[in-house]
């Protein structure tokens, strides 16, 4: 599960799990398919992250195997077939759980790289 | 998360596979109307959403991924791993039907033990469920003597007994099947009324014998045939039920046939026919007892023949059981006191049946499993030193795989699956090996025994089936395990400078091991088999103390043609005139049992004049009824006195033989002996006469014994065996005595006819049957040790090509470097047969209760398996080593 940025030079492996959460968080405001959370990922991240296919699909159905997420079939507003995944309540804990270990992680990785000067610590 | 919802995540299945795809043409849709609708055209709009969408079949496989559990994708690692091992070993065939080849031979010669062993102890009886845990009581006296109960001790023992959840009795004899001169003998069992109930043997047709068959003495004159009997004599005769059969000259109604699968209880023997134990007086049993009438059969506790057996309640142990049965037969004894001398009851699980077959045979089988698994041992040696000269050779391979970044394990695992991949065609076609060795083992057994039937419970089934995927499984790890360690350790850089000299001193020190060990272990084999033969040399060279060639013996029982004791005493009489009017024939006489025929006589309580037996003495000996003649007939010496004659008849005084033995024993000696008294059972005193040399009684390999002779003129039996020597060959011989009893009388059933020496062979089978084995497995251990030595030297000789160029080069002779290898081979050798003769000797100790004749540390078999084995190693040397020498040093040194 990794995420490409458009510049080669900046691409950013991400930890596991986040893909999971990004696109529990893309469905929170509603079903989606999959075409359009790669779209709402990558506009969300003004076109930082961009999802390749081959890691959202294979991600979604992890999602719908542990029951995170249902899909059903239905119609765009472009009228096109396509498959609609929406939040289940189990997914939505998932999510709040996710979300909490990534602001733990995010907290302790800032502290390490932009430590506050505690007292007695060498600047 | 709860269980149901994890159990429904459990259940969800698989990938949707269309579902998937048309989800991803749905996406692809999507992206390319995006795209036309920014202005592209389909065509170059389609294209750029396709390759902004990467592999599809990737993607698919990864979502695939995600609905399989984990062990799938283990499993589908291993099936890609067998299906490499497969080709891997394909490529080598020498290799890999070399390994089949010594796994097949080491799995099949066990296989074949393990079978017997499991129609011996494990599941003895035929047709009948949890059969080796159903025990056995016997009565043991003060002496050790084990006897069976009669039928009032069983009847209280059934009725009083709660450790059991039954107990049925049961005792085989020989009894003779149809009339008159048609009869012949079969095996039979006498059966308690709740004996196929217990057993949960079924009948095939009709009924089985029923506890309403157990009522009353002679009320039910009812018979269950065997399956095969039914099959043979009766050609499968659907209307056998309510046909009537004679057995013994009496009449029984045919119930029923049992069970295809049953033989019986009685190890080894096949029983053909079941009769109600109520039916004992009609029949005319007596069971060797002549303290008993048959009338008096069923109520004299002195006629002991039944051996009562039952499964145990659940949660009961056999020691419970003793405990109870030792209390029941104190009471008992206090009640009805015996003549008899103290003993006491014992309870034992079946296998130890007093004089059964398991009980004779398991010392043997677990000698034979021991060498059974040596032969493995070396086989699995001789299979890691083939594995781990292959792994040397494809060190490059592994040096890659780890490279690459393959984890040791991955490649153990790898190695390890290849080793069971070879395993499995060996096991099976070890079962097959099996499958067909046991047939013609068994042939052997019952060409032995003929005419009586054998029967052995050795079908090849699912336990053998098992036995032998566990053993491949074992040595697979055994000869794969330690090079497939040894292999991942490789130095990857010497691989890559493609260095392929030895260099590990632990990876020659492994293969050193091996050497000495398949050395030690394969003259540990051959000191077992050597020991073997030479015991059956000796047990035929035995002088058995009589001299069985020339003779016969034909055997009758004149009350199966109802004649009472006169006129049974005048047929013998004629018989005995008749035969000796012959002028062909040297002499006749008539004995109540043959000597050496393996199978126990009764012995009887005997009094000796002059000495008073210690308090609860077990003072019983073996006698034999014997006509006039006798000993001259059989060539027994005379140590002293005379040999019975015909005036020593019933209106003579009592008179008696006795052998040295017994002279020596209570005597002094032969001379002290004549004129001393002695007493048999109940009879009168009877006044020594002679005495007899020692002869072998009942086995060959049997420790001295006291014995008596009774004359037959004042000890009648109405059943004898004719004896007449001539030096007429011993067929014709044979013939001449039937016609002599036809002569007589046309209608009396011959129990059996036949040489004397035939009948002893039977004494022999097991050291025959033994020696064989061993001997089998010595020479299968031998060739295959032979064979591991020299692959693993030539080998060694190999490695050293570029060294022996150098020596060569610097003016070594060829002979020189023969040497130099042969040396090493020697010491390997001998460090083996140190270790094995150290090994030999420990099991000289287990093995010395089958030996006869031989001391356990013979001399002339040890040298023996010690010239074989150092000559196997010199072979194995020698030959590599010469090919060696002869090459040319320019080539060798080019070699790297």
């Amino acid at each position: 599960m990794t995420l490409h940025s458009y510049r080669p030079d900046a691409r950013t492996e991400l930890l596991h799990g986040t893909l999971d959460m990004l696109i529990l968080r893309t469905l929170q405001w509603g079903p989606h398919h999959g075409y359009a959370i790669g779209q709402t990922i990558r506009a969300q991240s003004s076109d930082v992250l961009q999802v390749e296919a081959g890691s959202l699909y294979p991600a979604l159905q992890r999602l719908a195997r542990k029951g995170w997420v249902t899909a059903k079939w239905g119609q765009t507003e472009a009228n096109q077939r396509a498959k609609f995944y929406r939040i289940t309540p189990e997914g939505k804990k998932q999510l709040l759980r996710e979300e909490s270990r990534w602001t733990e992680l995010v907290d302790a990785i800032g502290r390490v790289m932009k430590p506050a000067v505690t007292p007695g610590t060498k600047e | 998360m709860s269980i149901v919802s994890w159990l429904k995540r459990w259940r969800r299945g698989k990938l949707d596979e269309d579902d998937f795809q048309d989800e991803i043409r749905a996406h692809l849709a999507i992206a390319a109307e995006e795209r036309m609708a920014d202005g592209a055209d389909r065509r170059s709009a389609q294209l750029a959403s396709l390759k902004d969408f990467g592999n599809v079949t990737l993607t698919t496989e990864a979502a695939r991924r995600v609905w399989t559990p984990w062990w799938v994708d283990a499993l589908h690692d291993q099936a890609s791993d067998v299906r490499y091992a497969i080709r891997a070993l394909v490529k080598n065939p020498v290799f890999s039907l070399t390994v089949v080849g010594v796994l097949t031979l080491g799995i099949g010669l066990n296989a074949a033990v393990f079978t017997m062993l499991k129609g011996i102890a494990l599941s003895p009886i035929a047709g009948v469920d949890r059969s080796a845990r159903l025990p056995v009581m016997f009565r043991e006296t003060s002496s050790g003597r084990q006897l069976p109960v009669s039928y009032p001790d069983y009847q209280y023992l059934r009725d009083h007994d709660r450790a059991f959840s039954g107990l049925f009795g049961s005792s085989v004899a020989a009894v003779n099947l149809g009339k008159g001169r048609s009869a012949r003998q079969v095996w039979g069992e006498i059966v308690t009324g709740n004996y196929f109930q217990i057993l949960g043997v079924r009948a095939a047709r009709g009924r089985t014998l029923l506890p309403s068959d157990e009522i009353a003495p002679g009320r039910h004159p009812v018979i269950v045939l065997s399956d095969g009997l039914w099959r043979r004599d009766f050609a499968a005769d659907p209307n056998i039920v309510g046909k009537t059969v004679e057995i013994n000259n009496y009449p029984l109604t045919v119930v029923g046939v049992a069970d295809p699968t049953f033989h019986g209880t009685t190890v080894v023997y096949d029983v053909e026919v079941y009769v109600p134990v109520m039916m004992a007086p009609q029949l005319g049993f007596t069971f060797g007892s002549r303290e008993t009438t048959p009338a008096g059969i069923l109520a004299d506790r002195r006629a002991s023949f039944f051996f009562p057996h039952g499964y145990l309640r659940p949660g009961t142990t056999l020691a419970n059981a003793a405990a109870q049965a030792d209390a029941l037969w104190a009471t008992l004894s206090r009640d009805r006191p015996l003549t008899d001398p103290a003993d006491r009851l014992r309870v034992v699980p079946f296998w130890h049946t007093p004089g059964g077959a398991p009980s004779i045979l398991l010392p043997t089988l677990g000698v034979l499993s021991a060498m059974g698994l040596l032969v493995l041992m070396i086989a699995c040696a001789n299979i890691a030193g083939l594995v781990l000269v292959r792994a040397l050779s494809r060190r490059g391979e592994i040096a890659v795989r780890l490279a690459l970044g393959a984890t040791r394990t991955r490649i153990v695992r790898l190695l390890i699956v290849e080793n069971l991949v070879l395993a499995v065609p060996g096991a099976i076609l070890g079962v097959v090996l099996a499958r067909y060795e046991i047939p013609v083992l068994v042939g052997y057994a019952e060409s032995l025994a003929a005419p009586q039937r054998v029967f052995f419970n050795i079908g090849v089934d699912g336990l053998v089936i098992g036995f032998a995927a566990l053993v491949a499984c074992a040595s697979a790890l055994a000869f794969g395990f330690l090079p497939a360690l040894q292999s991942t350790r490789v130095d990857l850089v010497s691989v890559i400078n493609e260095d392929a000299s030895p260099r590990g001193a632990s990876r020659g020190r492994l293969r050193a091991g091996l050497v000495v060990a398949q050395v030690a272990v394969s003259l540990l084999l051959l000191v077992g088999a050597g020991l073997a033969t030479r015991s059956v040399e000796a047990a035929r060279r035995a002088n058995p103390g009589f001299d069985a060639n020339h003779v016969t013996a034909v055997a009758v029982d004149v009350k199966q043609n109802a004649y009472d004791e006169p006129r049974g005493r005048v047929f013998y009489r004629k018989l005995l005139d008749a035969a000796r009017a012959d002028a062909g024939i040297e002499s006749a006489t008539l004995a109540a049992y043959t000597p050496l025929a393996f199978l126990d006589m009764p012995a009887r309580r005997v009094a000796i004049e002059g000495y008073e037996p210690r308090r609860a003495e077990d003072l019983s000996f073996m006698s034999n009824t014997v006509g006039s003649d006798y000993f001259r007939t059989l060539r027994i010496p005379l140590v002293a006195g005379r040999a019975f004659e015909d005036s020593d008849d019933e209106t003579a005084a009592q008179v008696a033989v006795v052998n040295n033995t017994l002279a020596q024993w209570f005597w002094g000696g032969a001379v002290n002996a004549i004129g001393k008294r002695v007493r048999v059972a109940d009879g009168d005193w009877r006044t020594v006469i002679g005495v007899a040399a020692d002869v072998k009684y009942v086995r060959i390999n049997e420790s001295p014994r006291p014995y008596i002779y009774l004359p037959f003129l004042q000890a009648y039996r109405s059943n004898m065996i004719l004896h007449t020597r001539s030096s007429a060959p011993v067929d014709t011989l044979v013939d001449q005595a039937r016609a002599r009893v036809a002569a007589l009388d046309a209608d009396l059933p011959i129990l059996f006819a036949r040489p004397l020496a035939g009948g002893i062979r039977g004494a022999l089978i097991l050291f025959d049957l033994t020696a064989t084995m061993l001997f089998v497995f010595g020479v299968a251990g031998m060739a295959l040790a032979a064979m591991g030595t020299y692959g693993l030297v030539s080998y060694l000789v190999k490695q050293s090509t570029h060294e022996i160029g150098i020596r060569m080069a610097l003016g070594a002779t060829g002979r020189s470097i023969v040497l130099a290898f042969l040396t090493r081979g020697l010491t390997l050798g001998a460090m083996g047969a140190a270790l094995g003769i150290v090994a030999a000797l420990g099991l000289g100790k287990l093995l010395s209760s089958m030996l006869y004749g031989v001391s356990a540390t013979d001399a002339v078999s040890f040298a023996r398996a010690l010239v074989i084995v150092l000559g196997g190693v010199i072979a194995a040397t020698i030959v590599p080593a010469w090919r060696a020498a002869r090459t040319n040093p320019l080539s060798a040194l080019r070699h790297q």
